[in-house]
């Protein structure tokens, strides 16, 4: 019997766990006792991480269309046609005619690694991740007013905080050990509000629960400051001395009774006003979002709004405090600190800075890198089908499940002129791939993830990947080599880690020796720091924490007639995204087997469905019939579709509208009509 | 994995598919054979557990009367995982059979007594094993009164059955449908099966009542019973609960602290007195 | 009685190895305990019950229950070597001897016993609990057991196979120590009176339907008060194909779960998180109550700890008793 400690291969919080192995093969799990977070606990996904790990679905092969047809063949033949056909577009088409996705389910090394492999060994800009999908509007708005897109604070923090306003996040379903942790706050004292139109579990525990229309958060919270200021509840002291810009934010702010508000959100003034006070009297108050702020075509403004709230009461820099965006995916952190965005390297050093670029340059071995900025992985999809994007490299990830008005996504991939898949399984994506790579998954290979409190944690390798499948970075090391690169040569991704510390200041103390057993919180800049487990404590990290000017912006697409519901999406507690992982664990399965939509009682009575039967939902971009769950949890008049199920995929409904400064899609609104299915 | 061919109270025999008929739109009646040669050796009321490589296993209850010999009989709804596949097998198929499982019901207590049988949906399968036991020896029983209740006409299981039933003399048999639906010929009684009881004259010192059928009928069921004066002890039910393993372990079929499983699935109602959620 | 240094055990339970695949508390790299192999990590038989499941050892997460090759011939694993287990607490002891009728109830579970029967185990007991607190006596239902007092383990066996493996160690109990064993104070878990409170408040119906509700609010469904607990026994079954076999194994599973009971036309006896939350502790405190006649709770505290928000068997109880203890059994 062995025993491996690793991190749990789903969410954000970063639990950690032992995987326990027997000959070879995974036998079980067994919670982390002592971790800052695990606790001794995980969630149903964490308790089932090896449920999918030895699948008979795994791919075991490197696979080539042929014929129009997928077969197995060698690494050497694939791995080279793999680089011929991206070399041959960028010669005919030139070097930003491909893209390159990472995956938030990678390790840091193998972020970092693909990052250089698109920039240095590529010369292209072009690569992205799934954070573009779920919080890019963080990055956006918090480095803006903060100067760091991350949590502020710690999970630990929650123990500490006084009032806890959790925004669009079903905590106890998408990061359910901090979910729990907020629940056991409440029982020992502490408030809860929860602004969020469903009645997910964490309401039952609130004070007070605010049913706001989906995209009308920026009203809620304008007005909420301006009940802040009209009742002299703004924390003076603290805008004086580490915020600018605060008169001219005031003067939007002052424009938003409560009664305007109310007009748009659909809430009493009264409940405004209630919020406001408890949050802005709270001697310490710590706010939790999520997808339900950043998948907005006004999600950057709506992450402002948030940091104002924050700012304008004082609310950051002390424990039990702060803004705190919950990161979707186990490494999605890290992938953003790696760089694996169009604009910046790691540690979020700019690409059209020459200092920096002169920095990668010269510790990659020369050469020239590209200047001006990628295009985000929203952007490369309308230009894949418009012929300017004509090679896509997708690492773990499955755009045709995860991304916005799914015909459209796959109407892009299918006009490329090569698309590779690296991944675990045969997703959906790689069904259309020209070349598929057999990646090794979490527990069969070494290396980091950062966790949403910006804590880097040991990945260990519990057993051997199936046939021929083998790490992620181990396969771009092998790319840079056919490529003619000598300078991606890794004994380990301890070496690799190596290099990312040199070359990122936030990561600059990070050895994996270091990390053992629990970690470290960046900023963590030489190899003596502790590492930093709360932000913004003495200035903020772009000095003063700046008033962003917003105002309100309704969804792009609003009800009408024709389309007469607001159609919002999100996940379940059992299935993890596009459900490749999930779908194949028996319990997890089991617990949610097929696609379904929530729908309000009423709702139902009207189009006389009954719990269970089937309904048929359209949008401008398609329809879908499934089943319906008729319940209370959504008002009347919403309906809410998680969008892992291929048979049933939300993002055939979904709008492709993006924010126009973090081109993150609007996930969560939607206009549909439903009626009785067949 | 050391490994080694050899049996397990988990590993299923081989049975073979005789023969397959379509009962209704959702049901088909399968009649299987152990490959080995044995007989099943069940007893009516108990059931198998039906196992599908890569569909893993199901509670079926035995359709068929172990005084049928040569093969046994599982009438099977299309509902979920394995019985979907199960639909697309034929005749000559092989499949896996654990059992026989279960408490049947208890012959010694029904022996000469006049027998109510009372079924709703697929609940006539396992009685139909009762139904034939109780042709095949006529003597042993008094006088047998079938009511069986379908959702509509479409879906009235074991139609030639029925009518043979009713030809042969041994029973008589009441049928309702819950609705009809429209285009169909249906003529019989419609309603559900529990308002069949109120006119049938009833000697509650003589009666045994048996009832099979989904969680719904069985209240209305034993009310009716109950105005006629037939006490629990004389009243015998069948329970169905998602039994994963068949021999008391998985934990699946639990009732309090009874195994539907084992302690069931045929259970008298007196012994379900004070257990929560049982019926 | 035999005695052996603290020092002395690694070589020991090394020199077993030979005859036994060897599970023994060892010391985990994030500084909490398991059972291990004596190569996993420092020993570490002191310091208590371990947090997860003890019979996980004959009962594991994952477990496969047979293979079946193309042919349709089938394979059923078999251990090669028997296992020895030394680190059940008393308590534990009294988990596995729960279970251990359970598997061999009716049907006998042979998957269970095919490690189970051959097995050694070992009980820790004496001044080895957490910071060195007392832990309660075996005094049998095992094959050995480890007795730490002032600074040594005393030996005692209590079958053959345990007197044979203690017939290796050289050292003689001195008659001083073994009284001193004999002494030592039985001890009385607080908690155990509130559980048997909570149980008689459950077999004479005196809890209402709105307290599940109130508790089960806070469950997540993470399931891992089953999974942790070491008398709970429930699986599913899962089939995966592979091109030349079929493997059917059995997981662990847990009836907080929706899909637990559901049937596969959608009714489910357990329907809401309340009835399930009533079940979990209702089968421990009552259904075990009248088909054993025995509590199926032996008050390890495994669940208390690893419940994300706090309503393991005991918070319940303790609850439970608070508000409904006014009323009198019969």
């Amino acid at each position: 019997m062995k025993r491996t400690l690793t991190v749990c291969p789903y969410c954000g919080t970063g639990c950690m766990l032992h995987l326990l192995s027997e000959g070879g093969r995974l036998i079980g799990v067994e919670p982390s006792s002592t971790h800052p977070i695990s606790r001794g606990g995980l969630c149903i996904k964490g308790w089932n991480a090896f449920g999918f790990v030895h699948h008979p679905d795994r791919l075991t092969e490197p696979l080539v269309r042929k014929d129009g047809v997928l077969v197995p063949t060698g690494w050497q033949e694939a791995l080279s046609m793999v680089v011929r056909g991206l070399q041959s577009v960028q010669a005919r088409h030139g070097k930003d005619a491909i893209m390159f996705a990472s995956s938030a389910k990678a390790t840091n090394e193998e972020n970092f690694l693909l990052m250089k492999l698109a920039r240095r060994v590529f010369g292209t800009n072009n690569i992205d991740h799934c954070a573009r999908l779920c919080h890019s509007s963080t990055v956006t708005g918090l480095a803006e007013t903060f100067g760091s897109g991350a949590m502020t604070n710690s999970i630990d923090c929650i123990d500490r905080a006084k009032l806890i306003f959790v925004i669009g996040s079903n905590t106890t379903e998408q990061h359910p050990l901090i979910g729990s942790r907020i629940i056991r706050a409440v029982n020992k004292g502490a408030q809860l509000i929860v602004a969020d139109n469903r009645r997910i579990r964490l309401s039952r525990h609130a004070n007070l629960h605010l049913r706001h229309r989906n995209g009308s958060d920026v009203a809620l919270l304008l007005a909420m400051m301006h009940v802040i200021l009209a009742e002299g509840l703004e924390d003076r002291e603290f805008i004086a001395a580490r915020c600018e810009n605060f008169e001219e934010f005031a003067a939007i702010a002052r424009d938003w009774p409560p009664e305007r508000a109310a007009a748009i959100t659909g809430l009493g003034a009264e409940e405004v006003v209630a919020a406001a006070r408890l949050y802005a009297t709270s001697p310490a108050a710590m706010i939790f979002y999520s997808m339900g702020i950043t998948q907005h075509s006004h999600g950057v403004d709506n992450v402002r709004a948030v940091a104002a709230l924050a700012m304008l009461t004082g609310n950051i820099g002390r424990p039990g405090t702060g803004v705190n965006p919950l990161r979707g995916q186990n490494n999605v952190q890290g992938g953003c600190d790696m760089g694996v965005l169009p604009d910046l390297y790691s540690g979020y050093q700019k690409v059209s800075d020459p200092v920096v670029r002169e920095k990668f340059r010269a510790a990659w071995g020369g050469g020239p890198l590209p200047e001006t900025p990628g295009l985000p992985l929203t952007l490369a999809m309308n230009a894949a089908s418009k012929g300017q994007i004509r090679a896509m490299f997708i690492m773990g990830e499955n755009p045709i499940i995860s991304d916005p008005d799914q015909s459209h996504a796959r109407e892009a991939l299918q006009s490329l002129e090569l698309l590779v898949v690296q991944d675990i399984f045969l997703t959906e994506t790689a069904q259309l791939a020209d070349v598929v790579l057999p990646a090794a998954c979490f527990a069969e290979k070494d290396g980091t993830f950062t966790n949403t409190e910006r804590r880097i944690q040991l990945v260990q390798k519990g057993v051997e990947p199936p046939g021929e499948a083998r790490a992620d970075w181990q396969i771009i090391c092998e790319l840079a080599r056919h490529a003619g690169s000598q300078v991606m040569n890794y004994e380990d991704t301890a070496q690799i880690m190596a290099e990312i510390a040199s070359l990122t200041p936030a990561y600059g103390g990070v050895t994996h020796q270091r990390l053992a057993p629990y970690g470290l919180q960046w900023p963590c800049p030489s190899a003596d720091h502790a590492g930093t487990p709360l932000l913004h404590t003495v200035q903020f990290s772009r000095g003063k924490g700046r008033f962003a000017l917003i105002g309100y912006r309704q969804p792009a697409e609003m009800t009408d007639a024709r389309f007469p519901y607001t159609l919002t999406t999100g996940r379940t507690y059992f299935h993890w995204h596009t459900g490749s992982m999930t779908r194949r664990t028996h319990l997890l399965h089991r617990e949610e087997p097929k696609a379904f939509v929530e729908i309000n009682p009423v709702d139902a009575a009207a189009i006389g469905v009954r719990n269970g039967g089937l309904v048929t939902v359209a949008s401008r971009r398609g329809e879908l019939t499934v089943a319906a769950r008729v319940t209370g949890t959504v008002p009347e008049k919403v309906l809410f579709m998680p969008f892992h199920f291929m048979e049933g995929a939300a993002n055939a409904l979904t709008n492709n509208v993006l924010d126009p400064e973090s081109h993150i899609p609007e996930f969560k609104v939607a206009a549909v009509s439903i009626r009785r299915g067949q | 994995m050391n490994a080694s061919a050899t049996v397990s109270l988990y590993t299923p025999r081989a049975a073979e598919i005789v023969s397959v008929a379509d009962l209704t739109p959702e049901e088909r009646l399968f009649r299987l054979r152990l490959c080995d040669g044995s007989e099943l050796g069940h007893q009516p009321g108990q059931f198998v557990q039906l196992s599908i490589p890569g569909f893993t296993e199901a509670p079926i209850s035995i359709a068929s009367s172990p005084s049928r010999k040569g093969c046994f009989e599982l009438a099977i709804r299309r509902a979920g995982f394995l019985t979907g596949e199960m639909h697309l097998k034929k005749t000559g198929d092989l499949v896996g059979i654990r059992g026989p499982f279960g408490n049947p019901f208890n012959l010694a207590e029904l022996f000469d007594r006049e027998l109510l049988l009372i079924s709703g949906g697929c609940g006539l399968a396992p009685l139909r094993s009762l139904i034939q036991y109780c042709g095949d020896f006529p003597g042993r029983f008094g006088r047998v009164r079938i009511l069986y209740g379908a959702r509509n006409p479409e879906f009235i299981l074991f139609r030639d059955d029925l009518q043979q039933w009713i030809d042969s003399g041994s029973f008589s048999c009441s049928l309702t449908v819950d609705n009809v639906t429209s285009g169909s010929c249906y003529e019989g009684a419609t309603g559900f099966v529990h308002n069949l009881i109120s006119t049938l004259d009833i000697n509650p010192a003589d009666c045994s009542a048996v009832i099979v059928g989904p969680p719904l009928m069985y209240r209305a069921v034993i009310d009716q019973l109950h105005c006629k004066g037939l006490p629990d002890d004389r009243i015998f039910l069948s329970l169905e609960r998602q039994m994963r393993c068949g021999v008391g372990k998985c934990g699946h079929c639990t009732i309090d602290h009874l195994y539907c499983c084992q302690d069931g699935p045929v259970f008298r109602l007196d012994q379900l007195a004070g257990v929560k959620g049982a019926i | 009685m035999k005695t052996i240094a603290d020092l002395e055990l690694v070589g020991f339970f090394r020199q077993l190895a030979s005859d036994y695949d060897i599970r023994v508390p060892v010391l985990l790299p994030d500084g909490g305990r398991a059972f291990g192999s004596i190569d996993d990590g420092a020993l570490a038989l002191g310091g208590g019950a371990l947090p997860t499941k003890p019979t996980a050892v004959f009962f594991p997460q994952d477990d496969t229950l047979f293979a079946q090759g193309s042919g349709g011939e089938l394979l059923v694993p078999e251990h090669s070597r028997p296992l020895f287990i030394a680190g059940f607490t008393a308590l534990d002891l009294r988990c596995l001897k729960f279970i251990d009728r359970f598997f061999a109830d009716g049907f006998r579970d042979d998957v269970y016993f095919r490690t189970r029967e051959s097995a050694v185990v070992a009980t820790v007991s004496g001044y080895c609990g957490p910071d060195g607190a007392l832990l309660p006596l075996a005094n049998g239902d095992c094959d050995l057991e480890f007795i730490a007092l002032r600074g040594q383990w005393l030996v005692r066996a209590y079958s053959n196979k345990g007197e044979a493996i203690a017939l290796l160690i050289p050292g003689e109990a001195s008659a001083d120590a073994v009284a001193e064993v004999g002494a030592l104070a039985a001890i009385v878990n607080p908690d155990e009176e509130v559980i048997k409170a909570a149980s008689a408040l459950l077999l004479v119906d005196a809890v209402p339907d709105s307290f599940w509700e109130e508790i089960a609010v806070n469950c997540i469904q993470c399931s891992g008060c089953n999974l942790v607990c070491p008398t709970c026994t429930c699986f599913g079954v899962q089939d995966w194909r592979y091109a030349d076999r079929l493997e059917r194994s059995r997981m662990w599973d847990s009836c907080q779960l929706d899909g637990f009971m559901r049937e596969a036309g959608g009714h489910n006896p357990l329907g809401t998180d309340a009835l399930r939350t009533r079940r979990r502790i209702h089968h421990k405190l009552a259904a075990d109550m009248t088909k054993w006649g025995e509590l199926g709770c032996f008050v390890c505290g495994r669940c208390d700890a690893t419940c994300p928000t706090g309503i393991g068997i005991v918070a319940i109880a303790r609850q439970m008793v608070a508000q409904y203890g006014s009323f009198q059994a019969g």
